[in-house]
C-alpha cells in the first residue's frame, strides 16, 4: 500500500521566494560572523570559517529550493486536506475537513515580493497544524474560502 | 434550568476568615521591612505598623465582598474586582471540566474551590473561571448542574461504582519513578539557595570538611553517599507519593447524559475530578525502567477539552501493579485488549536503526577516548570507563527494539515505544483528527517513516516510531478507511513484511 502524491504543485516562483529568504539569511549569518571575528577579533573565528559558512549558505540556496519544489504538494478534497513538505525530512499530513478550526491566510515580507502567500490549516491538535507555502496570492484567497465554507458545512466541535 | 435571572451570588462567608490571611503572606516580605523600620524608628513607627495589617485585611475583605457568581440564560458569569471591573462569562454547554480542590486550611473550614475547565488553551490566569470558597455540598450540586450530572450521584452513592481504591501497599512503587530525583534536586536546589543567602557556605569551613573527608577512604565515603543519596532520594519520592495520591479513588456513574469518571485524590490537599465519558478518547500506560522491572505501571487519561498544564489531573492510576493498572484503565477504554494485545513488531530495519541510533554515538565516544591516550596523555581508567557504556547502550537498544510496535484493536491505535521510559497509548481512532507521516532522508533509505496520530488531548499526539511505510499507510488506512482510501495507490505488488 502506498500513498499517491498529492496532487497540485506550488507556485514555481516559490523557489526564487526560497532561494531569496535562504540568501538573506546566509549573508546575514556570514556578514555576522566576519564582523565578531576577524574583522573585530571579538572572537576567535578564523578567515576560513567564514569562508565554509559562505560556501554552505551558497550550496543552500542553490539547491534546497530546487530539491524543496520537487517535494511540496498539496491538494483538497471534499472530505480531507492532504499536503507533502520538507526536503531531508519529509512529512505528508492528511486531516480530515470535519477536524479543521482555523484557516490562516499570511503572507511574509518577502513572499510579498513574489506574490506568495502562505495558507495554514490547524486542527485541535497542537501537532496537527498543515502549512501549504508558495501558493499565488489569489490562488491562496481562493482556497481559503474554498475551505472556510467547506469546513463550516460539517457540524461538531471538531475535537 | 431555571428560567429566571438568577441574582449574583456570594461565595461563602467563612472565606473572610482566608482571603484576609492569604492577602497577608502576601504582604509579607513588605510587612517585615515595615516592621524592622517600624522598630528602629520607635515612636511614631506604631501606626505604620497597624496600617500595614489593617490594608491587607481590607484587601482580603473587598475582594470577598467584591466577587460574585451566577448562573443565568445558559451562561456562568463571575465577576471580580472592585476599580478594575472584570466579568468572566462562559456558554454553560462549553464546561468540559469541574475540577473541586481543597487545600487544608478549606478542608479545616468545610470549604472547596471550583474550577472550571472550558478547554480554552490560552493559559492565563484572569482567563480562568475559580470559585474559590464554596461549602463542599454547593461545590459538588454546581458540579452535578454543569456537567449534566445527577446530582445524587455525584457524590459515591448507588449508582457509582468504584473501578480503583487506593492501596497503601503500592507505596512501595514511589521510589522506583523519577518523582523523587525530582523533588531531591528541588530540595537541594532551595537548600543551597538559602544557605547561600545567609553565608552559609563559609561557615560550614570547606577545607575542614575537605580534610575530615580525605580521612574516610574513598571505597567507603563513596557507597555511603549513595546510600545516604538513595534514602533521602526514596524518602522523599515516598513522601511526595503519599501526600498527592493518598486516597486515590476512581468511580465511574451512569447519569446525566453518558456517564462521567470521578478522580480523588490526596492527603493534604484533597483534588476531585470530574472527565466527561465522550471526552476520554484513550488512555496512556506508562511503565518507567523502575516500575517495568517490579512489575507495576501508571497510567493517564486522553482527554479532549483539558488544559495543557492541568493534564497531570487526568493520572488515572497513580504507580501501583500492573494487574490493577490493565484493570483500572481498561475498564476506562472498555476493553482490556488494547492493552494486552500483542502488537506488531516494527522489523529488522527499525531493530538495525535503534541499534545504530543507540551504540553508535557510544562506540564513537570510545574510539574518541581511545585517541585521547596516546594523544593527550589522558589516564588508563578513562577509555575502560567509556567501554562500560558500550554494553549499556547494546541493552537499551535491544529493549528499545522490543517496544517498538503498534495495532488497531477494539476501535483503538495502540502504540508502543521506549526502555527508560517505556510508553503504551491506546488512541480511539474516533480521538485521531489526523496523521502525519514523517521520513527523514536515512528513514527512507531503510523504507521506514514515523507515524503520528494527531489528536486534542493529552499529548497531543500518539507517534509510532519507525514503522514500515507500507504497514503504516495500512495502519492509518484500516482506522480511517475513507479518509486515507481517497489518496492510496497499489504498489506493485509489495507484500508488506511483518516480523
Amino acid at each position: 500500500m502506498q500513498l499517491r502524491e498529492p496532487s497540485q504543485r506550488v507556485s514555481p516562483k516559490a523557489r526564487l521566494m526560497w532561494a531569496s529568504v535562504a540568501a538573506v539569511e546566509g549573508l546575514f549569518a556570514t556578514v555576522a560572523l566576519a564582523v565578531a571575528g576577524p574583522v573585530t577579533g571579538w572572537l576567535p573565528v578564523p578567515w576560513w570559517a567564514v569562508a565554509l559558512l559562505a560556501l554552505v549558505s551558497v550550496a543552500y540556496v542553490a539547491v534546497v529550493p530546487q530539491w524543496r519544489y520537487a517535494v511540496h504538494r498539496w491538494e483538497v478534497t471534499g472530505t480531507a486536506v492532504y499536503t507533502h513538505t520538507g526536503w531531508w525530512a519529509r512529512e505528508r499530513r492528511i486531516a480530515p475537513m470535519s477536524r479543521i478550526q482555523t484557516v490562516d491566510h499570511a503572507e511574509g515580507a518577502i513572499a510579498r515580493l513574489f506574490g506568495l502567500s502562505t495558507v495554514t490549516v490547524t486542527t485541535a491538535s497542537a501537532a496537527g497544524a498543515l502549512e501549504i507555502e508558495g501558493l499565488d496570492r489569489t490562488r491562496a484567497l481562493q482556497l481559503v474560502d474554498e475551505l472556510t465554507l467547506m469546513a463550516d458545512s460539517v457540524p461538531g466541535d471538531a475535537t | 434550568m431555571t428560567p429566571p435571572p438568577a441574582e449574583w451570588q456570594r461565595l461563602d462567608p467563612r472565606m473572610l476568615l482566608i482571603y484576609p490571611v492569604k492577602e497577608l503572606v502576601r504582604f509579607l516580605p513588605a510587612l517585615i521591612a515595615l516592621f524592622i523600620a517600624g522598630s528602629a524608628a520607635n515612636g511614631s513607627g506604631e501606626w505604620w505598623q497597624v496600617l500595614g495589617i489593617a490594608v491587607p485585611v481590607a484587601l482580603g475583605v473587598l475582594r470577598y465582598v467584591t466577587t460574585g457568581y451566577r448562573i443565568t440564560s445558559g451562561r456562568i458569569e463571575l465577576r471580580r474586582g472592585l476599580l478594575n471591573r472584570h466579568v468572566l462569562s462562559t456558554p454553560l454547554d462549553r464546561v468540559r471540566t469541574v475540577d473541586i480542590t481543597a487545600p487544608p486550611v478549606h478542608r479545616l473550614l468545610g470549604l472547596t474551590s471550583v474550577r472550571i475547565g472550558t478547554g480554552t488553551t490560552s493559559g492565563g490566569d484572569e482567563d480562568r473561571i475559580d470559585l474559590d470558597g464554596l461549602p463542599v455540598a454547593q461545590a459538588r450540586r454546581l458540579r452535578a448542574d454543569l456537567l449534566h450530572l445527577d446530582a445524587e450521584e455525584s457524590s459515591p452513592t448507588p449508582g457509582a461504582y468504584a473501578v480503583l481504591e487506593f492501596d497503601p501497599a503500592w507505596v512501595r512503587f514511589a521510589p522506583l519513578t523519577s518523582t523523587g530525583l525530582v523533588i531531591a534536586a528541588g530540595v537541594l536546589g532551595v537548600a543551597a539557595q538559602g544557605l547561600n543567602t545567609v553565608n552559609g557556605f563559609e561557615r560550614l569551613h570547606p577545607e575542614r570538611l575537605a580534610d575530615d573527608a580525605a580521612q574516610w577512604s574513598i571505597w567507603v565515603a563513596v557507597p555511603l553517599a549513595l546510600v545516604g543519596l538513595a534514602v533521602l532520594v526514596s524518602a522523599l519520592s515516598i513522601g511526595g507519593y503519599v501526600v498527592s495520591n493518598w486516597g486515590f479513588r476512581l468511580t465511574h456513574t451512569d447519569a446525566g447524559r453518558g456517564g462521567a469518571w470521578h478522580l480523588t485524590r490526596g492527603l493534604l490537599t484533597t483534588r476531585e475530578t470530574t472527565l466527561d465519558d465522550a471526552r476520554v478518547r484513550g488512555v496512556s500506560v506508562g511503565e518507567p525502567l523502575g516500575l517495568r522491572l517490579a512489575g507495576g505501571g501508571r497510567a493517564w487519561a486522553i482527554v479532549t477539552g483539558l488544559e495543557q498544564d492541568t493534564s497531570g489531573s487526568a493520572l488515572l492510576v497513580p504507580p501501583a501493579p500492573r494487574a490493577v493498572v490493565h484493570r483500572a484503565a481498561g475498564a476506562v477504554l472498555g476493553s482490556v485488549a488494547p492493552l494486552d494485545a500483542a502488537l506488531t513488531g516494527h522489523g529488522p530495519r527499525a531493530r538495525t536503526r535503534r541499534y545504530t541510533r543507540a551504540v553508535g554515538p557510544a562506540v564513537l565516544l570510545l574510539v574518541l577516548v581511545l585517541a585521547l591516550v596516546p594523544l593527550a596523555d589522558a589516564p588508563l581508567w578513562a577509555p575502560v570507563l567509556v567501554a562500560l557504556g558500550v554494553p549499556v547502550a547494546v541493552a537499551l537498544a535491544a529493549d528499545r527494539t522490543r517496544a517498538l510496535g503498534h495495532a488497531l484493536v477494539a476501535g483503538h491505535v495502540v502504540v508502543r515505544s521506549g526502555s527508560l521510559n517505556r510508553r503504551r497509548d491506546a488512541l480511539e481512532t474516533d480521538g485521531v483528527i489526523g496523521w502525519n507521516l514523517r521520513a527523514t532522508w536515512f528513514q527512507r533509505r531503510a523504507g521506514l517513516g514515523t507515524l503520528v496520530a494527531t489528536t486534542s488531548g493529552g499529548r497531543q499526539a500518539v507517534t509510532a516510531l519507525d514503522v514500515p511505510e507500507a504497514m503504516a499507510i495500512g495502519l492509518a488506512h484500516s482506522a480511517h478507511p475513507h479518509l486515507i482510501g481517497q489518496f492510496l495507490v497499489e504498489s506493485p505488488a509489495q507484500a508488506p513484511t511483518s516480523a
